[in-house]
């Protein structure tokens, strides 16, 4: 890995530099929401972001995605990808990111996610977790990789971490804005991540955890969850590893069809339902415990599917906390 | 394994019962025509432009190259749709998925297939395989189903309990409703075809436990009682095959819809299965 210095005055520059890789997304607040946003100016962009509702999956895997266009009875790939910038990536997303990266680029490689992720810059940005984060607990707090550009936080500057090829070309580019590191900046660093990794509030116990959850699979506490849980589903769509999608094809004119996929939900009572009628996850019980047990699982090449960001926490409209389920899950087995 | 949809012609359409169709089929390409190799118990996408996509099984065998087939049940708006194709019609093809069942393994054993229902589709393309490739030491068929009306492949199967014991192939037939055809069947093969649920067939049959594989197919109910029958015999797990059916759109590990188990176990049934052994459902809840 490469280490430079970005100094405060060139941020700027820097920035609008990057608009020649592609459009540039980055965190902007409205109201209590933050959101990935095309952004112009530094001025519009929150740097000091906690999280956005929806993760940067929405850029690889969209909520609603035209992928084929029926023309003259033939599908036709619907639409272009255009080269993007995702600007202040946190750490938590990015492995949110390599954790769909498993899937939709194992064999067979889903053509439209590995276009647009190969046409995408990945630019990370340090953060100090709230009340919600655990990714400490599960390792997603700090990106190895994953990323073109890594930008940490320094009193007068950022300390770039360069990550891929790309991102060599892209300070490279612009190779009079950096600076080398001296010492001081790396003990600024050192600070900045202990402060950091002290500062968390939430912690998740993953000892033994997918066994854990596997005993406990006729627990009250599922029960008692199931009875709060309202089914919304907003857990499965605000979370950057869950990737469900419905496939529809739709009409446009008499001549002219779509073939749309778009986010579903384990929460809702279709996602197991076959033909006959039979449904293999009936009842909200069985739908919430799926939820917990996916997540929950761990695959040795990538992970836990759950990287900490507490989105399903935050957006939860009954209050369901992530952290506090497993907990009780496995208090309940003492 | 691809993403690709294959334009495929429907060579002939057959109907077999009130509800389900046979199709025939062949790519239009015959280069993809000449790849398109499966294995029993494999399946594929059918894609009706402008309509959706949805999984069949495929019910030929690949010792029959040059065509394939899908029996395909009409239940919603899809198979509705299929069902209202012509000989002559293109739909997408893709696949096949899954991983289909352990043919060369089993070969020189005994094979006990068990199917209810639609389940008779899959294990069809077995039943096929394993008569034309005269490897297998003998082959039972237990196959339950509501009426007569409702029997797939019903010439076949008459067929084979005519003369299926010249081909080592032993089929019995069990059925819910009474009416005159099956009386008259009942008498023509008694005790092969009687009254009863798809277990009752297993009455007064033996098998060398060490020397036998069951692969088993139909309704979600069926697996337990099914399963229990074998296990009493002393079956062991891993010699007990099943196919099992989960809301599938991808077919290849994406869509997520298939996924079943804990944190202990994940399986997508489209890529892991569609075939399980019994030993898979002892190790990830929710298989059957
Ligand atoms: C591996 C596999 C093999 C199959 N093999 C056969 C076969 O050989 N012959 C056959 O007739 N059917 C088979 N099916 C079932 C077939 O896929 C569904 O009947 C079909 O998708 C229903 O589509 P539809 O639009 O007509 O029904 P819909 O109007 O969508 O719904 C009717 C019913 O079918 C269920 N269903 C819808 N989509 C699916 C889906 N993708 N997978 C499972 N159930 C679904 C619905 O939940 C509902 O209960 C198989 C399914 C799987 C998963
Ligand atoms: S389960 Fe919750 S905390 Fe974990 S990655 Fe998904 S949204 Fe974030
Ligand atoms: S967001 Fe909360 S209420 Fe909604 S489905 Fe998820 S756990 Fe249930
Ligand atoms: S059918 Fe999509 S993951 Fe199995």
């Amino acid at each position: 890995m490469r280490y430079v210095k970005l100094p405060e005055e060139n941020f700027e520059e820097f920035f609008n530099s990057l608009k020649k890789w592609g459009i540039v997304y980055a965190p902007v607040k409205k109201e209590n929401i933050y959101s990935f946003q095309k952004v112009q100016n530094v001025s519009e962009i929150a740097l000091d972001y906690t999280r956005t509702m929806l993760p940067p999956k929405k850029f690889f895997v969209r909520p609603k995605d035209e992928m084929l266009k029926l023309k003259e009875g033939h599908w036709e790939e619907a639409n272009g990808t255009e080269p993007i910038v995702l600007f202040g990536v946190h750490s938590c997303d990015i492995h949110g990111l390599e954790i769909l990266d498993k899937v939709y680029l194992s064999d067979p490689v889903d053509p439209y996610y590995k276009k647009r992720r190969e046409n995408s810059i990945i630019i990370g940005i340090s953060c100090m977790p709230d009340e919600y984060c655990f990714c400490k607990s599960l390792g997603t707090d700090f990106a190895m990789h994953g990323f073109d550009l890594f930008l940490h936080e320094l009193p007068d500057g950022w300390l770039v971490r360069v990550g891929s090829v790309k991102g060599h070309e892209i300070a490279w580019g612009t190779e009079e804005l950096f600076e080398e590191l001296t010492e001081e900046d790396m003990k600024n660093f050192r600070e900045f991540e202990e402060k950091r990794a002290n500062s968390f509030q939430k912690h998740l116990n993953k000892e033994g955890l997918e066994d854990m959850l596997d005993l406990a699979y006729n627990s009250p506490v599922w029960k008692k969850y199931e009875r709060i849980c309202l089914g919304c589903g907003n857990c499965n769509m605000v979370c950057p590893t869950c990737r469900c999608y419905e496939v529809c094809d739709l009409w446009m004119n008499a001549y002219e069809a779509v073939r749309v996929r778009r986010y579903d939900s384990c929460f809702m009572e279709s996602h197991g339902l076959v033909a006959g009628g039979h449904n293999f996850r009936p009842t909200r019980l069985d739908r919430f415990r799926h939820r917990y047990y996916c997540k929950s699982y761990f695959d040795p090449s990538a992970g836990f599917n759950c990287v900490g960001c507490g989105r399903c926490d935050e957006f939860c409209p009954a209050k369901i906390e992530h952290v506090k389920v497993l907990d009780e899950v496995r208090e309940g087995l003492q | 394994m691809s993403f690709q949809t294959h334009d495929a012609r429907i060579l002939e359409v057959k109907e077999l019962t009130s509800r389900e169709k046979l199709f025939t089929l062949r790519f239009l390409d015959p280069e993809i025509n000449r790849k398109f190799k499966y294995k029993p118990g494999q399946f594929v996408v059918v894609d009706i432009r402008g309509f959706g996509e949805f999984p069949i099984s495929l019910c030929s065998t690949p010792t029959r190259e040059g065509y394939f087939q899908l029996c395909v049940r009409r239940v919603g708006r899809m198979t509705k749709y299929m069902h209202n194709l012509k000989e002559g019609d293109i739909v997408g093809i893709r696949g096949p998925y899954g991983n289909g069942f352990p043919m060369e393994k089993m070969e020189g054993s005994t094979l006990i297939l068990v199917a209810g229902g639609l389940g008779m589709a899959p294990l069809r393309s077995v039943l096929w395989y394993a008569l034309d490739s005269g490897k297998y030491e003998k082959i039972y068929l237990f196959y339950g189903t509501k009426a007569y009306e409702d029997i797939l492949f019903r010439d076949e199967i008459i067929h084979l309990l005519k003369h299926g014991e010249d081909m080592n192939c032993h089929v019995k037939l069990a059925y819910e409703v009474e009416s005159p055809s099956c009386i008259y069947l009942e008498k023509g093969y008694s005790p092969r075809v009687c009254k009863g649920v798809v277990t009752d067939l297993f009455r007064g049959e033996s098998f060398d436990v060490n020397n036998t594989y069951a692969l088993i197919c139909g309704p979600p109910v069926m697996y337990k009682f099914v399963i229990k029958e074998l296990l009493d015999r002393k079956l062991s797990p891993g010699r007990i095959y099943m196919t099992l059916e989960r809301r599938m759109r991808c077919g290849v590990g994406k869509c997520g819809h298939c996924i079943v188990g804990t944190s202990t176990s994940i399986k997508y049934v489209c890529k892991d299965g569609p075939v399980f052994t019994y030993w898979d459902a002892l190790s990830t809840r929710g298989l059957i």
